[in-house]
Parts: structure tokens; C-alpha cells; sequence
């Protein structure tokens, strides 16, 4: 089962461990530039707001109410990135218009490996975007559906699902008693903060385009394929409302403007590097494929991305594996 | 000494063991408040803050805000907006289910509807 409770997806699955629980959330991040380079971490700004579709049964669109699940608002061109918590292992397998974040593959009930084609929680602490190599992911940047910029588009030629889907599937119940008895606490790297900075939108529905390119190793998955509960999944559709259409849908303000990196910087916000010591699945060649936004925008003789100068970072923590909850806290700024 | 007070230094404290910017001054900071007053919440010498900043509190300690409000004496605005908004409804439902344990309440926790992808 899957409850909404302060903005956090919890997925509980108390028929195979009570301990059987993963909580799911969208954070709000700094768009890095698209400029080629190689960011480390951005921080987190604080979770989108999650709100059930079935909550607006008239204002939200036909296709979500058929597909079930959340909505969230984001700006055009703002980056999200997805963070994982919970001590019990689970795969999950992520999505971005039905197109694998992992793979790049179309979606598909059920787990693979050959390619893995989900993350491990706890390992994997978050996903911040479209794996291209190994250790690089490109940012998840929301781009209006139909614009052409989403994976989505571009892998498959339509504008046909958007948003973000997940399914989590626990693992079995006897192998997690043989295996664990105490897990690691969980990592941080949130921030609580907003500031307003400008914007432009057009559409209601946003898909996740390939942004700039950051430092992010998806970890190969360090138990054995039959460890998994393939028999037990829960899944969500998370739509992604443009965030000025947001207020006619639920009646409440959208979130702040995202921070630019200018403002990012001159508030002092740190980055950050993570250091574990698992293996590190390759990249999808068919997402290394697909074109960035800012390149795409280019060859369009649009400009997508407002604030894509480069940026010079100078302020790096670096956080490792075994970390407890929010011993990664930067404080003061 | 409060048991609002007394629950949020413990836990404060233990971050502290490992991080730094867990100090009453630090982390005061990041709420929004004067670190002597963080401190006088703690001490129990001053009633818990406001419910913006319990909120807060409990967001960069780790804990549940409901918990925290709980804790501090108070319940979240939402859901006292959700009570007056249907009085008679919600007082029986809270009613009938305050002693009902919590595996048969979690029954009744309503559930992301998964549809027709």
C-alpha cells in the first residue's frame, strides 16, 4: 500500500514485514548548468507539495484520474531530484514518461537485470536524473510535454504519458531476517530554503527532460536477483502539473520560483559529493543518446533554460555511506 | 523540565555527537529563532514555539512534525482546519477510533490510488 502523508510517499508493505517500508519523495534542487561539465550534488530545497489526484475530480486532467497516483507542481525548467529513505532493501524501479531512468528502456511490469533496470534502496540514497554512463547522470529537468525536450519524445517520437512512475518491490521477508538484523541509518542532504527568482510557462502537463550532466553513481544491485518480492509491488504515477496551472487545480499558491544559481551561490549553499563502496552500473547508451535541453533548445533556435552560464564550484561536502540521518547538515547560511 | 524540551535536546544532542552544526546556536539558526531561546525550550524554562517552528525543528532533527507538535502541546493547523471545516464527522470518527489499536486503524489510512497506466 501507498499513503501520501507530509508530502512523503510512503510504500508499506505490512503482508510481507512490518519492517517493510520505504518512504518516496520529490525534493526541490538547483537546476545545474547544461553546459557540458560535471556537477557534483546540488542540495535539496525542500519537497514538492504532493497532492492526490483523486482530490479533483473536475479540475484535474481525464488522463490523470485514469492513471491514479499524485500530482506535483513544477516550473518550467526547474530540476527535482528523488530521494529514497528507509532502512528495509527494496528495488525500485523509476520512470520518467514511461522511459526507464536507468535503462531507457520502455516501461515494463517486473524487475530485470540484465541490464538492472531498478536502484537499490538503501544503497542507492536518491536518483537525480537520467543515467548516461557510468557514474554521470543528466539532471531531471521538467520541460512542458509536447515541447519535444523529454525523454519521452524524444526516445519514443510521442508526448504520450509524462510525468514520473515507480514501483517498489521489498525484498522477501526470510531472506532480509537471514541477511540483516541492524541496517545504517539513512543519509541527508536537504535544506529548508526559498527565494523567488523568475519565470515563463506554457502547457498544463510536464514531462522530465536530460539536463546537465552531475557526478551520480547508480549502484549495481548487491544481493541476488531471487531476493527480491516480485510477488509484491506497489506503484505510483506522479503527474507533474505546470506550477501556474497548479493554483486552478488545487486552489492553493504554487511553491516559490526555483533558486538560480546566482542567488544558490550568494546564499552559500554547499554541494555535495557521495562516496559508497558499491559497484556502479553503466550508463544507457540510449539515454546517452537522447539530446540535453540546452542542446536541443539550441538546434531549435530556442532557449530553453534561463541562468545556464557556468558555475564555479568552491564548496563541496562530501558524504559517505554510514552516515546517520543528518550528520551532513551544512549549518549557517 | 518539559518532556517537549527534554526530548528535542536528546535528540539534538545525539546529532550532535556526530555533527557539529547540530549546536543549540546552529541549529537555531537554521530555524529561525535566538539560540537563547532554543535553549530555554530545551531547559523546559519557556513554552514549546510556535507551531511554524516545531515544524521546523522537527524537519532538520529527523521526526515526525505531527510527533513534535504533539509533544509541544499542540495539533497541526491543517487538521484543526480539517476538524472545524466538518465538526460532527471528524469528532466521531477521532471518538470512535481513540482506542482502536493501530493495525486496525491503518486499515482504514487511505491509499494513493494506483489506475490505468
Amino acid at each position: 500500500m501507498i499513503e501520501l502523508n507530509h508530502d512523503s510517499l510512503r510504500f508499506r508493505f505490512p503482508e510481507v514485514s512490518e519492517r517493510a517500508e520505504v518512504h518516496i519523495e520529490f525534493q526541490r534542487t538547483l537546476r545545474i548548468p547544461d553546459d557540458g561539465k560535471e556537477y557534483p550534488l546540488p542540495a535539496g530545497l525542500g519537497r514538492f507539495p504532493l497532492r492526490h489526484v483523486d482530490d479533483f475530480p473536475h479540475r484535474a486532467p481525464a488522463r490523470w484520474l485514469e492513471h491514479g497516483g499524485v500530482m506535483l507542481p513544477m516550473y518550467q525548467s526547474e530540476a527535482l531530484w528523488i530521494n529514497f529513505s528507509g532502512d528495509y532493501p527494496f528495488a525500485v524501479k523509476v520512470a520518467a514518461g514511461k522511459i526507464n531512468a536507468v535503462t531507457g528502456k520502455p516501461w515494463s511490469n517486473g524487475l530485470n537485470r540484465g541490464p538492472q533496470d531498478y536502484v537499490v534502496v538503501p544503497e542507492q540514497p536518491w536518483l537525480d536524473g537520467y543515467c548516461v554512463k557510468k557514474g554521470i547522470i543528466r539532471q531531471f529537468v521538467a520541460m512542458p510535454l509536447g515541447a519535444g525536450y523529454s525523454a519521452e519524445e524524444q526516445i519514443t517520437g510521442e508526448a504520450e504519458h509524462g510525468g514520473i512512475q515507480i514501483i517498489a518491490y521489498p525484498m522477501k521477508r526470510k531472506v532480509y531476517e537471514q541477511r540483516f538484523s541492524a541496517r545504517i541509518a539513512d543519509h541527508d542532504r536537504g535544506m529548508t530554503l526559498g527565494t523567488p527568482g523568475l519565470f515563463l510557462a506554457r502547457g498544463l502537463d510536464m514531462g522530465l527532460g536530460a539536463g546537465g550532466r552531475m557526478r551520480q553513481e547508480i549502484y549495481d544491485d548487491p544481493f541476488d536477483f531471487s531476493d527480491w518480492d516480485t510477488d509484491n509491488a506497489s506503484r505510483c504515477f506522479a503527474h507533474l502539473a505546470n506550477s501556474l496551472m497548479w493554483r486552478e487545480i488545487t486552489g492553493e499558491a504554487p511553491p516559490t520560483t526555483p533558486l538560480t544559481t546566482r542567488e544558490y551561490a550568494k546564499h552559500g549553499i554547499p554541494w555535495f559529493g557521495y562516496y559508497a563502496d558499491g559497484e556502479a552500473v553503466q550508463g544507457s547508451k540510449i539515454l546517452d543518446g537522447i539530446k540535453s535541453v540546452f542542446d536541443l533548445g539550441k538546434s531549435k533556435g530556442e532557449i530553453p533554460l534561463p541562468e545556464n552560464e557556468s558555475v564555479v564550484i568552491d564548496h563541496v561536502v562530501e558524504l559517505r555511506k554510514g552516515l546517520a540521518k543528518g550528520q551532513v547538515r551544512e549549518g549557517a547560511f | 523540565m518539559s518532556s517537549f524540551g527534554s526530548y528535542v535536546r536528546e535528540r539534538r544532542e545525539r546529532l550532535k555527537a556526530s555533527d557539529a552544526t547540530f549546536s543549540v546556536r546552529q541549529l537555531a539558526v537554521r530555524i529561525g529563532v535566538e539560540p537563547s531561546f532554543l535553549s530555554k525550550v530545551e531547559r523546559g524554562e519557556t513554552p514549546p514555539p510556535s507551531e511554524e517552528k516545531v515544524k521546523a525543528l522537527a524537519i532538520e532533527l529527523g521526526e515526525d512534525p505531527d510527533v513534535l507538535l504533539a509533544l509541544a502541546g499542540k495539533v497541526s493547523s491543517d487538521l484543526q482546519e480539517a476538524i472545524r471545516k466538518r465538526p460532527e464527522l471528524f469528532a466521531a470518527v477521532i471518538r470512535e477510533l481513540k482506542d482502536v489499536p493501530d493495525q486496525a486503524v491503518l486499515r482504514i489510512v487511505r491509499e494513493v490510488r494506483d489506475g490505468k497506466w
